[in-house]
């Protein structure tokens, strides 16, 4: 920007007063989409009892962490819910990156009959919509036995997270150079070591968009979670914090629903900022998850 | 929901196919090959058909019974469909959501587009901007939802504080009584969430735009609204119908701000498509009735889709 600019032969003190504008301009317009989360986070260390009066100085002069103590140790025990979609999150993404990784190998690299058949089916995974089949999704998982169950919703996930996977990872294989593949084969490498040695560095990309995507789906799904888990044991941390929110045992307590909400937050933020050109790649590529 | 744009791709694929139709001997190598692709798709092929093709069309067959959740079932033609179109809760979800995508769409597009235009140069602070705007979207609906839920607390909640400071609103308003203020409510929630997302796919479009139009509009004397109007406006159509029908699919889908924030009131009067379906198989335990309105969502939401593929591979209108 500047070196174009300067090479226009825009006087250069009008130049930093522009750019000083727009950076003004974009830290309001930044402020309003990060403040709201920011204050929510400073809300969160506040008592329960100060949250639910009317905001005021007073109200932030004893912050704390009473709330997160109480969440994660208390009758609650957000704990277990966190550490359960914890698993269901990881198992999601690696199990999705696994087998989307094969696939993709599979539709970019090999020449067979019916892959073009197969890859419509994966088409037709993009386009049924998850929270139209979770009925004759329930009455399979019950007949799996899976309902309740970690693993059926590592299933779930993987499933609806897969026809992203393989579009993303397809794409990646079909632009490995040729002759890289080809001398693999010369050397005498497996298709196997083909893929974990020789093309591992190229393909490292695709796998983290898939992997991301996979990641801050399950991470943060809802609708599927609270209809195929109806043991408070098995919940995971939103299904959690919605019990929390219709609190059988009387009133809600606010300060755990906002300690709650910054738990959910914070992997998701930490996960895209470290992660976030991958995320880009994804939506670049044209698919995207809504 | 998940959108794809690369449909010139598909159609290559086909093509290599009926050659090898044939029944002509394949060499061995030619064979190996053969086994080790459909052996690598193998795994993803099985979970889709499992848990997406399956329960797709289990569906569709549910929805042509009385599927009790206990006991035997026998078929009834079209009657849970035809039952459809006289269930008032039904037909009220389809109307109120298809006020709420009407409400939120423009909103999300307009200001998406505005802050598409404000990061998608390499200004200073630009990619810093971009990561702030996309934060909300990030964090997801359900979280948020939790977090408007507190705000919007009669006494307390820090929207009543702020309007009542105002004098817009009372702070003891009770925003999920009032089916009005509820959807306003949301709506401002989506939007303010939903545009980050508008952002970032039409920058991506705005920055496969080549500099050297911008560059020739300008030797033409073309003033920066003129090069928006007809350099930027008219290159960036697909990317407009991609974020357009992302954003309409997802209001078509909306459950979750609904379910956590209005739990459907007052009344029945913000019950989503989606909550409509899940209410009744989890609460009344229809599932003929439930499974029928889900094909009829699947079709809707077919239907935007196919027209979206067929936006993305025409030619500019």
């Amino acid at each position: 920007m500047s070196s174009s600019t300067a090479a226009l032969g825009a006087p250069p003190r009008r130049r930093r007063s522009g750019g000083s504008l727009y950076f003004t301009a974009g830290i309001l317009i930044s402020a309003v989409f990060v403040l709201p989360l920011a204050w929510e986070v400073l809300r969160s260390f506040q008592p329960a009892s100060a949250i639910i009066s009317p905001p005021s100085l007073k109200s932030f002069s004893h912050l704390g962490v009473s709330n997160y103590r109480q969440l994660l140790t208390g009758q609650d025990d957000i704990l277990r819910n966190v550490v359960n979609s914890l698993i269901v999150a990881i198992a999601t993404s690696l199990l999705t990156s696994i087998v989307a990784t094969l696939a993709g190998y599979g539709f970019g690299r090999f020449r067979f009959r019916g892959s073009g058949i197969a890859f419509a089916v994966v088409l037709v995974g993009f386009m049924v919509p998850f929270q139209a089949v979770l009925t004759p999704l329930f009455l399979e998982l019950h007949y799996l036995h899976l309902l309740n169950s970690l693993i059926g919703l590592a299933l779930f996930y993987t499933a609806f997270n897969l026809p992203f996977g393989v579009y993303v990872m397809r794409n990646t294989f079909l632009q490995v150079p040729r002759e890289l593949v080809d001398a693999a084969k010369v050397d005498g490498a497996s298709t196997m070591s083909t893929l974990t040695r020789v093309l591992r560095a190229i393909v490292m990309p695709g796998i983290a968009t898939t992997f991301l995507y996979a990641f801050l789906f399950a991470w943060t799904e809802f609708l599927g979670a609270l209809t195929f888990v109806t043991n408070g044991a098995t919940y995971t941390l939103p299904v959690a914090l919605s019990n929390v929110e219709t609190n059988t045992y009387g009133s809600v307590n606010y300060g755990y629903l906002v300690a709650g909400a910054v738990i959910a937050m914070i992997p998701c933020i930490i996960v895209y900022v470290a992660l976030q050109r991958y995320y880009v790649r994804g939506l670049v590529s044209g698919a995207v998850k809504g | 929901m998940a959108l794809t744009a690369h449909a010139e791709q598909l159609q290559s694929l086909p093509a290599e196919v009926p050659a090898r139709k044939g029944r002509t001997k394949l060499s061995a190598s030619a064979r190996r090959e053969e086994r080790t692709g459909f052996a690598l798709i193998a795994p993803a092929i099985a979970v889709v058909a499992v848990f997406i093709l399956f329960p797709l069309g289990f569906c569709v067959y549910i929805s042509l019974t009385n599927w009790p959740l206990v006991g035997p079932y026998h078929f009834i033609g079209l009657a849970n469909y035809s039952a459809l179109a006289h269930n008032s809760t039904f037909v009220q979800s389809v109307l109120f959501t298809l006020k709420y995508t009407a409400i939120v769409t423009l909103p999300i597009l307009v200001i998406g587009y505005l802050l598409a235009l404000f990061v998608r140069g390499n200004r200073f602070g630009a990619t810093l901007f971009r990561t702030c705007i996309f934060l909300p979207f990030i964090v997801g609906i359900t979280t948020l939802s939790f977090l408007a839920e507190v705000e919007l607390q009669p006494g307390f909640g820090s929207a009543n504080v702020v309007l009542s400071k105002l004098h817009i609103l009372s702070r003891d308003t009770v925003w999920v009584q009032n089916s009005t203020l509820a959807l306003i409510a949301i709506s401002v929630l989506v939007v303010w969430m939903a545009s980050g997302l508008t952002m970032m796919l039409l920058m991506a479009g705005m920055q496969g735009i080549s500099d050297e139009l911008y560059e020739s509009a300008g030797v033409d004397g073309a003033s920066w609204w003129e090069k928006e109007r007809f350099v930027t406006i008219p290159l960036l159509r697909r990317s407009i119908a991609l974020s357009l029908i992302i954003s309409v699919v997802g209001s078509f889908l909306a459950f979750n701000q609904f379910y956590i924030i209005t739990d459907g009131g007052p009344g029945t009067s913000t019950v989503s498509v989606v909550m409509e379906i899940y209410e009744t198989f989890n609460t009344a335990m229809r599932v003929g009735g439930a499974s029928a309105m889900a094909v009829v969502l699947i079709v809707v939401v077919g239907i935007i889709t196919f027209v979206q593929f067929k936006v993305l591979r025409g030619e500019d209108v």
